[in-house]
């Protein structure tokens, strides 16, 4: 589903990935781990067409994103459909008037009828616990709450893939516990989880996979999640645990 | 919930980006500058001491403006022109590039003079506005912004009013990197027919706003927690190396053939 071919990224002089080679199949869970400024972020970002790579190729189901591909709005909108981004700051997401219109956001544009849409806000409030908060300001929540109103947003519009950036931070023990199972149930169903993470105490049971990233910005592990954390003498050295 | 869990057979209607792309085009282009500036160049005249360089852009750019005599001018074209060689070539084409738009526009305006006779004054405006223009913008392309605002102190700027200025740079840099991720988000999630984007845009721009104003509040309450009571004093740094000495002294001798 999606491949990373040799991919090297750099912010004017200071590298961020180093020649990153990537495979992610269809309902995988993974998560990506390593040191702050090692890159994770930045490799999410390429995968969500946000950042373009300045060598090697990224593969979506096979074809190729470039800043070109992605200049035909077709595709691009196609694309953005089937990949949801959770980005670390959930106040950069949030922009619309109350927690309804900023879930229904993406279903009116995909010309859903009003009934879908409220069916389809509802059952999210739902899920993610915050009925009560349908006809509230997102930027006056908490943070867990905004966090909770994005993660909605972006499963409004049903993407195959999730994308999240460090979603356990900033937030309470029984949020992160209630995230963690909404990971589950969500991957449980064939959606595919790929994650940034540190917080290891909560994400108990998401993950199959995980990448290691180094300070030198590569992969320096890509193993079975369970087998990477429970090797401590590898996390203490990379400066991961 | 059903819905959730299967997949969307899904055909996004034509509708254009154009607008969002052309906003994070430009938000993109400000904090490039506002970055590049910042940084680290390599170069004699990005070496000199920044109050040295905006206190002889200052000289420089008042002797040009006031003098008439042909000596002179010319002698500032080539000290402009010395500043010139001595930039990176990315920086010598803007800056040359602003001087030339704006001799050009200066020279559109002085065509009425130029009609009935006064040729010789107007070139000279025309001149002059091209060695100022290019004076400024060597100055900006070689200084970090905050390098300035802190040489202001030499100009007598009160303390206040520098690091007023200072906070404000800071936080168009910080406000525009979240109006950055905010569009980008938008235009992420900008999946179909949106047929407010400006209404989006608008939204956005009301949620920036309180961010602002949230950072703004932050902020002083962290400087009252540091003992701040209104009074700031801004230290300068100011090292005389070989190169400044030598650059003080063109200058010296550029305002001396002034006189």
């Amino acid at each position: 589903m999606i491949e990373i071919r040799n991919i090297s990224f750099s912010y004017k002089d200071a590298p961020a990935l180093k020649d990153i080679n990537l495979y992610i199949a269809k309902g995988e869970s993974i998560a990506l781990i390593g040191p702050n400024g090692s890159g994770k972020s930045t490799l999410l970002k390429i995968i969500n067409g946000i950042l373009f790579p300045q060598r090697g190729e990224y593969f979506f189901d096979g074809t190729s994103i470039t800043a070109k591909r992605l200049e035909d709005n077709a595709f691009s909108k196609k694309f953005h459909k089937r990949i949801g981004f959770v980005f670390q700051s959930s106040d950069s997401q949030l922009f619309n008037p109350t927690v309804y219109d900023e879930i229904a956001f993406a279903p009116r544009q995909m010309g859903l009828s009003e009934g879908e849409i409220e069916r389809r806000v509802s059952d999210l409030l739902k899920l993610l616990q915050i009925e009560e908060l349908r006809c509230r300001v997102p930027y006056h929540l908490s943070g867990g709450e905004k966090r909770k109103v994005a993660v909605a947003s972006v499963l409004a519009h049903n993407p195959d893939v999730l994308v999240l950036d460090e979603p356990m931070n900033g937030l309470d023990p029984k949020t992160k516990r209630f995230l963690r199972d909404l990971l589950i149930k969500l991957n449980s169903h064939g959606k595919t989880i790929i994650c940034s993470t540190h917080d290891f105490e909560y994400v108990d049971g998401v993950f199959k996979r995980a990448v290691v990233f180094s300070k030198e910005h590569t992969i320096i592990r890509d193993d079975e999640y369970g087998r990477i954390i429970s090797d401590d003498e590898f996390l203490y050295e990379n400066n991961i645990k | 919930m059903d819905w959730l869990f299967r997949e969307d057979r899904y055909e996004p209607g034509s509708d254009s980006l154009k607008f969002i792309d052309k906003s994070l085009m430009s938000i993109l282009k400000i904090l490039s500058k506002i970055d590049r500036l910042g940084g680290q160049r390599r170069g004699i005249l990005y070496g000199v001491t920044p109050p040295l360089k905006l206190i002889s852009t200052i000289l420089t750019v008042v002797c040009v403006s006031t003098s008439r005599d042909a000596t002179f001018l010319l002698s500032a074209g080539l000290f402009v022109l010395i500043n010139l060689i001595m930039l990176e070539k990315s920086d010598r084409k803007r800056v040359l590039a602003l001087g030339i738009t704006a001799s050009s526009f200066s020279a559109v305006m002085l065509i009425p003079s130029m009609a009935t006779g006064n040729i010789i004054n107007s070139l000279i405006i025309v001149y002059k506005v091209l060695l100022t223009v290019s004076m400024a913008n060597i100055l900006s392309v070689s200084t970090g912004w905050f390098d300035v605002s802190a040489s202001l102190k030499l100009l007598l700027i009160p303390d206040i009013f520098i690091l007023v200025l200072e906070i404000t740079l800071k936080y168009i840099y910080l406000l525009g990197e979240i109006s950055l991720n905010m569009l980008t988000a938008l235009k992420i999630r900008s999946i179909g027919k949106n047929n407010n984007k400006y209404s989006s845009i608008s939204a956005l721009m009301g949620n920036l706003f309180l961010k602002s104003k949230e950072m703004g509040e932050e902020l002083y309450s962290a400087m009252e927690c540091r003992g701040f009571t209104g009074e700031y004093k801004r230290v300068l740094a100011f090292n005389i190396s070989r190169i400044d000495a030598v650059y003080a002294i063109i200058v010296l001798a550029l305002t001396a053939a002034y006189f």
